[in-house]
């Protein structure tokens, strides 16, 4: 059922003998369960549930100061819910022997010491596992900092640091990828190098999560959507299923007569002008037979595929002007 | 490739040991207490201090320095975000502190001791010729030298616990500074009769008594004198971490 996530092989650069890290019938997956986080009186994570998968990319969205961060915060223990629960492959994230194999989190730029060298950062995180010295270099690889690895992370770019964060989530080659606005700072190359890494670790069979405020930066790789505004789940949903929902725009000399025809169980019209009409429940092709067996003229029949980022903004509007409006 | 609590102390001193500062830092307070001793026991000409008090005089700035390290390798974790890395690869969190506390206070431990003996013995060197030498085996030298990077040893975890409780390194230096140096300031301002009573527990005079080569009045024995430091030591640290484990990072 779940796509079996393949380990890296347990290479010689791997260093230390890898025990069996998760059984076969756990899960790698997020869930966050009914959790609610408040700061004093205000309440900044409002019951929110759900859950990302593994083998897909979860787009966490949500305009700003809408709670993304603050849930991916739980999801690693480093703030608690104020109520409610997140189980990481399973379990709460603090009983795992191995954390950093559990997940990979990217929580802010430069979480990092300025004073420190990309690779002292790294090896640091990786000692507290025991992770040898040659997966930190194979990971400042993969991030294509090598050439700047004994360079102090205080000298490094907003892009820079975004792709040292990065490799820290990659060290302990965990189950889970979580990353939080992780294209911020980066140069168009290297947003989609993250799209690409962010893709194919899904293809592995990992769970992938990646917040943003942007539909556009989430769009072409997510799979699953998970919108949140003031706290609140606004949607939770395909991609596919998020966009297709506007209804075709009908410009007809007889809307009337076509109201009649097309009128059924489901579908919605609405009036838009003196000859024009919304339709939603149904398709621009059945409108178009309809309207021919009747002899109703038509003048436009165009499905209405609101943009992912339209669709986004209006469900996220009252939340926007919510905040602005304080 | 589990958490271990070997590999989580070894992060910590992969984590001291790669910060330049640190190096600066500890090389200060070497020479601190190698040329205050120097300067003091080539000057002092006086009575009522023997050549240890003397070669040891630069302990209470050495403790300051050493101290911020200690405070600046805590405090740090929360002032450049690292925290949150760290927390996230150990999410038991105590473990943390204590491996800090272990390479910072270990470290000091280590590099004051010797300071001390190098201080003692480069004293000894340019000692006034009013002042009687004293040789290694001389009752109490020892214990005063060892107690001395003992003491400053704790100083580092002392520093540690207030960087990692205050989450500021100007907050936790400012309280370190306090606790050593104005603390028994302030004491001495107190009526006599309870002026008295308290000084001799003061961090600082407690601490120190550790380094006296005989007893004075009005001051602990030297392992009690350093036992009650190290409780302050203790106190600190169980704060430290109540709210490490038990707040947001
Ligand atoms: N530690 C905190 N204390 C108080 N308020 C906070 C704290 N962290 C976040 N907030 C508030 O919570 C809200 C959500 O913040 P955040 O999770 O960062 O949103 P997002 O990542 O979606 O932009 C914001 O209004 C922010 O000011
Ligand atoms: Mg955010």
């Amino acid at each position: 059922m779940v796509p079996g996530y393949q380990r890296r092989p347990e290479s010689a650069d791997c260093g230390t003998t890898i025990p069996a890290w998760r059984e076969p019938s756990v899960v790698s997956m997020i869930q966050v369960r009914e959790v609610t986080k408040r700061y004093g009186a205000k309440t900044v994570v409002d019951h929110l549930s759900f859950t990302a998968k593994p083998g897909q990319v979860t787009g966490f969205l949500g305009p700003n100061g809408a709670g993304k961060s603050t849930t991916m915060r739980m999801i690693v223990g480093l703030d608690a819910p104020t109520s409610g629960d997140v189980l990481v492959n399973g379990k709460p994230y603090a009983s795992s022997k191995a954390p950093l194999r559990e997940i990979g989190a990217l929580l802010e730029a430069k979480a990092a010491h300025p004073g420190r060298t990309a690779v002292s950062h790294l090896l640091a995180l990786a000692r507290t596992h025991g992770i040898s010295r040659s997966r930190v270099d194979e990971v400042l690889g993969l991030v294509g900092l090598s050439d700047v690895a004994h360079k102090r992370v205080g000298a490094f770019s907003l892009g820079m640091g975004q792709r040292l964060g990065i490799a820290a989530t990659l060290l302990g080659d965990p189950a889970v990828v979580m990353l939080d606005e992780p294209v911020n700072g980066l140069d168009p190359e290297g947003v989609l190098w993250v799209r690409n890494l962010l893709t194919g670790l899904a293809a592995e069979g990992r769970t992938v999560m990646l917040s943003s405020h942007l539909m556009s930066e989430v769009s072409l790789i997510a799979d699953h959507l998970v919108i949140i505004g003031r706290g609140k789940l606004l949607a939770d949903t395909t991609v596919a299923d998020f966009v297709t929902a506007e209804g075709v725009r009908v410009v007809t000399p007889a809307p009337d007569a076509l109201r009649t025809t097309i009128a059924g169980p489901g579908v919605t019209v609405t009036s838009t002008g003196a000859e024009e009409l919304l339709v939603a429940g149904t398709s621009a092709r059945k409108i178009g037979l309809a309207a021919a067996a009747r002899g109703i003229p038509l003048f436009e029949l165009t499905p209405q595929n609101a943009s992912l980022e339209e669709a986004f903004m209006d469900l996220t509007r009252h939340a926007v002007e919510y905040e602005a409006s304080r | 490739m589990n958490i271990t609590p070997g590999g989580v102390a070894a992060a910590e001193w992969t984590k001291f040991s790669s910060l330049r500062s640190t190096w600066i830092t500890t090389a200060i307070s070497v020479f601190l207490l190698v040329a205050f001793g120097m300067i003091a026991s080539a000057s002092f000409s006086g009575d009522g201090m023997t050549s240890i008090d003397l070669a040891l005089s630069g302990t209470s700035l050495a403790a300051l320095s050493v101290g911020v390290l200690g405070a600046l390798l805590g405090a740090s974790e929360y002032t450049t975000g690292m925290i949150r890395a760290t927390l996230a690869a150990v999410p038991r969190r105590l473990p943390v502190l204590w491996s800090k506390s272990l390479v910072a206070g270990s470290a000091a431990f280590v590099t004051m001791t010797a300071g001390a003996f190098a201080a003692f013995a480069a004293g000894s060197a340019v000692l006034n010729d009013k002042v009687t030498g004293l040789g290694l085996g001389d009752d109490g030298v020892l214990r005063a030298l060892l107690g001395a990077g003992l003491y400053l040893g704790l100083v580092a975890v002392l520093g540690v616990a207030l960087g990692v409780l205050v989450r500021s390194s100007a907050g936790a230096i400012a309280i370190l500074a306090g606790l050593l140096l104005i603390v028994p300031g302030l004491a001495a301002l107190l009526p006599d009769s309870i002026s008295e009573a308290i000084t001799p527990y003061l961090p600082s005079n407690a601490g120190s008594a550790v380094m006296a080569l005989t007893q004075a009045d009005g001051t602990l024995a030297p392992w009690a004198g350093l036992a009650v430091f190290a409780g302050y030591v203790v106190v600190t640290l169980a704060a430290a971490a109540y709210r490490l484990k038990k707040t947001d990072a």
